[in-house]
């Protein structure tokens, strides 16, 4: 689990708006730090834990949709907001559905919608981050186990649907607890929903 | 002069109470013109110019071929008043088939005309020519149907001989080619004027008379001259000058020209007296080429004239379409570039304004006069875009051609590539569709897409048709011979099928022995003028 604050990475080929933007939201207490070329975020990915990143969509050398791939490769714990000057259908539904974005603004940007979306994504990030970090420790069965477990599976409907015994569920089950330090399945749940 | 595209068509024969008085003018002025007629008669033939066959022809084109019998019996009525048809007798029944003939004949030819252009394309079928094309049929026709019906009903010929038949029919389709292009026309005319309400002024040419009166003066001189030389009366020299006229200033020019032509060698062919009627046929016949030349030249020159409007108009629209085009893209990207800057802008001026707040300060006036005016701005781009954006959205009236045109030309760039064709069929140019440009655009790439994957040999073919109030534009491709598992997922058809559903449309699958077929249909919004 990371303790540090999660940074909102702003990328706008207009290193100015890329700027206030940013100056905005560290006004609202978030780390944000703000990009005027997807090369340098992406440089950055390494070295810094991002929350959310706000992108614009028409770049000059790399367009946003394209971007947001490249960031998901990397690191799918991110949350994505978009911004453009050039809004479409077309592109909104895009960047929804097929690229994940939480939102899709339109220049000039209406702040209240900025600051909730972003703030939406931080805490997406925050919990997936976390969902990550406790399953990363499972092996391959154990995960498929914790997968039915929490979602209200007994270890028999288990053990039938794995095609292993019931008592193999159970040795599973132990690991799990032990691994998550968690006490009883309602924790579990919990921790599958990025609960603290 | 107006003149009807096709003859109507009409499929009641009934009379119409209005119908009653124009019989009645009809036949007093079928039976002044044809005694008329009479004064250029001779052996063997009625009469070398015969001004009622212009009548009937124009009445059936202006009134449409369901008059054709009520004519037939007008015609009939009056013969048997005017004592040209005898009541007793042997003769009276081949007397009544005779004088039928001419007005049969004259429907049939309207009608075959019509059914030879109709769904046509080209300069023939354009407005003037058909009624060309009719004046001609007709006399032919009329001088065709005598054979026959001498043979069915006298069987032995009246006819000495056969250079009699043929001096004979030649005289009457002479006759009628004489009678209906110098008459019909006006006819036609002073119709059209009646039914538009104004007289509208025929296209006659400003200030050059004079430079048609010239050939026509010139040509009539050097025909008198080669008469005087002992050569004949020659129609060459009047053929010259009335193509000219014809061609240079069209129909109204013409059938002047044509007027004062048939007049001088009518005038003359009745009144010398010494002529033999050999000779007289022989100058009718001349006459009748002049007229026919000069009033397809003057036709064709009309329709010249109006093929050339049209285009200029189409030009005009797509230049006006085009630049409206460009000025939509010019301001999208205007919005772009302000909407930019203008972000940065109102995000500053608000936090400014936010600092100093509650201070009582000019600075603090300043500061929320320019977040005011930042957020007045931001609202005014977002309104603009908007705006701009349901422009595009909106269904407007599209020529059907440039939408398949623009389709094929987005498909014919990626398939070329593949080695892959589209054939396009030529489109009629003058549908119009009220679509969504870039949707059906779309929808129409998607089909053409499927068609080319899924044809062997990369080939696939657009066309469009009307039918009725629809427009189908078929895409085809040859049929694989052995199905085969295409790269698409089939959302492309869903796609088009959702477009052009919305449309008020549909895309039916209608395939045959040798194609895949996709028949798409739009309701039709109109046709250009």
């Amino acid at each position: 689990m990371t303790t540090e604050k999660p940074v909102v990475g702003v990328l706008d080929d207009d290193g100015d708006l890329a700027a206030t933007v940013a100056r905005l939201l560290r006004r609202h207490g978030l780390e944000a730090r703000p990009f005027d070329s997807p090369a340098a975020l992406l440089n950055d990915l390494a070295s810094c834990s991002f929350g959310c990143v706000i992108s614009d969509i028409q770049m000059g050398e790399m367009d946003g949709f394209a971007f947001a791939d490249a960031l998901r490769s990397r690191d799918p714990g991110v949350a994505l907001v978009f911004m453009t000057a050039w809004p479409t259908t077309a592109h909104a539904v895009d960047a929804v559905r097929r690229h994940g974005g939480l939102d899709y603004l339109e220049k000039p940007i209406d702040e209240q919608r900025l600051l909730a979306a972003v703030e939406e994504g931080v805490a997406w990030s925050v919990r997936e981050r976390r969902i990550a970090s406790v399953t990363a420790s499972f092996t391959r069965r154990e995960r498929h186990v914790f997968d039915l477990l929490v979602r209200g599976h007994s270890n028999k409907e288990i053990a039938e649907r794995l095609a292993i015994s019931a008592r193999t569920v159970e040795d599973h089950r132990a690991s799990i607890v032990t691994k998550t330090r968690t006490n009883g399945l309602a924790q579990l749940v919990a921790l599958s929903r990025g609960e603290p | 002069m107006p003149a009807r595209a096709a003859p109507r068509r009409q499929l009641s024969l009934a009379p119409r109470a209005k119908d009653l008085p124009l019989l009645l003018v009809y036949g007093f002025a079928f039976g002044l013109l044809n005694w008329a007629a009479h004064l250029w008669g001779g052996p063997g033939f009625f009469s070398l110019w015969y001004p009622a066959a212009g009548l009937r022809l124009a009445v059936l084109w202006h009134c449409g071929l369901r008059l054709t019998p009520w004519l037939i019996v007008t015609e009939l009525v009056t013969d048997c008043v005017t004592g040209a048809i005898p009541l007793t007798g042997s003769a009276t029944l081949s007397s009544v088939i005779g004088a039928a003939r001419p007005g049969v004949t004259c429907g049939v030819a309207l009608a075959a005309t019509g059914a030879l252009l109709r769904g046509k394309a080209g300069v023939l079928t354009q407005p003037p020519m058909p009624l060309g094309l009719a004046a001609i049929a007709a006399p032919i026709f009329n001088a065709l149907a005598v054979p026959p019906l001498e043979f069915l009903f006298w069987k032995t010929s009246s006819y000495r001989s056969g250079v009699d038949v043929v001096i004979s029919l030649t005289g009457l389709a002479v006759g009628d080619v004489l009678g209906i292009l110098i008459l019909a026309p006006p006819i036609l005319w002073l119709a059209g004027a009646i039914d538009g309400g104004t007289l509208t002024k025929p296209r006659l040419p400003r200030g050059r008379l004079l430079a048609d009166a010239l050939p026509l003066v010139a040509s009539l001189l050097l025909t008198a001259a080669l008469a005087r030389a002992g050569l004949g009366v020659q129609a060459a020299p009047s053929l010259l000058g009335g193509a000219w006229i014809g061609l240079r200033h069209g129909r109204a020019a013409a059938w002047l020209a044509i007027s004062a032509q048939a007049f001088v060698f009518l005038t003359y062919s009745a009144s010398a007296g010494s002529m033999t009627a050999a000779d007289r046929l022989e100058l009718h016949i001349g006459l009748a080429a002049v007229v026919l030349v000069t009033w397809l030249a003057g036709s064709f020159a009309d329709t010249q004239t109006a093929s050339q409007a049209l285009l200029d108009r189409r030009n005009r629209l797509l230049f006006q379409a085009e630049r409206l085009k460009t000025l939509r893209a010019m301001s999208v990207a205007v919005i772009h570039e302000v909407s930019q800057p203008l972000s940065t802008l109102a995000i500053e001026a608000a936090h400014l304004r936010k600092l100093t707040e509650g201070q009582d300060t000019d600075l603090a006036e300043s500061a929320a006069l320019i977040d005011r005016k930042a957020q007045a701005l931001s609202e005014m781009v977002r309104r603009l875009r908007r705006f701009g954006g349901r422009d595009v959205d909106e269904p407007s009236l599209v020529p059907l051609a440039m939408l398949v045109k623009t389709a094929c030309q987005i498909v014919a760039a990626e398939a070329g590539s593949q080695g892959r064709t589209v054939d396009l069929a030529a489109l009629p140019p003058d549908l119009v569709v009220q679509v969504q440009e870039i949707e059906l655009v779309q929808a129409l790439v998607n089909l053409l897409r499927n068609a080319l994957a899924a044809s062997p040999q990369g080939t696939a073919s657009v066309a469009a048709a009307t039918a009725g109030e629809f427009v189908k534009i078929i895409i085809a491709n040859p049929r694989p011979v052995r199905r085969t598992q295409g790269a698409g997922m089939g959302v492309g058809l869903i796609i088009a099928r959702t477009i052009v559903e919305a449309h008020g449309g549909t895309i039916v699958r209608d395939d045959d022995a040798a194609e895949t077929r996709f028949v798409l249909s739009l309701p039709l919004s109109g046709v250009l003028p």
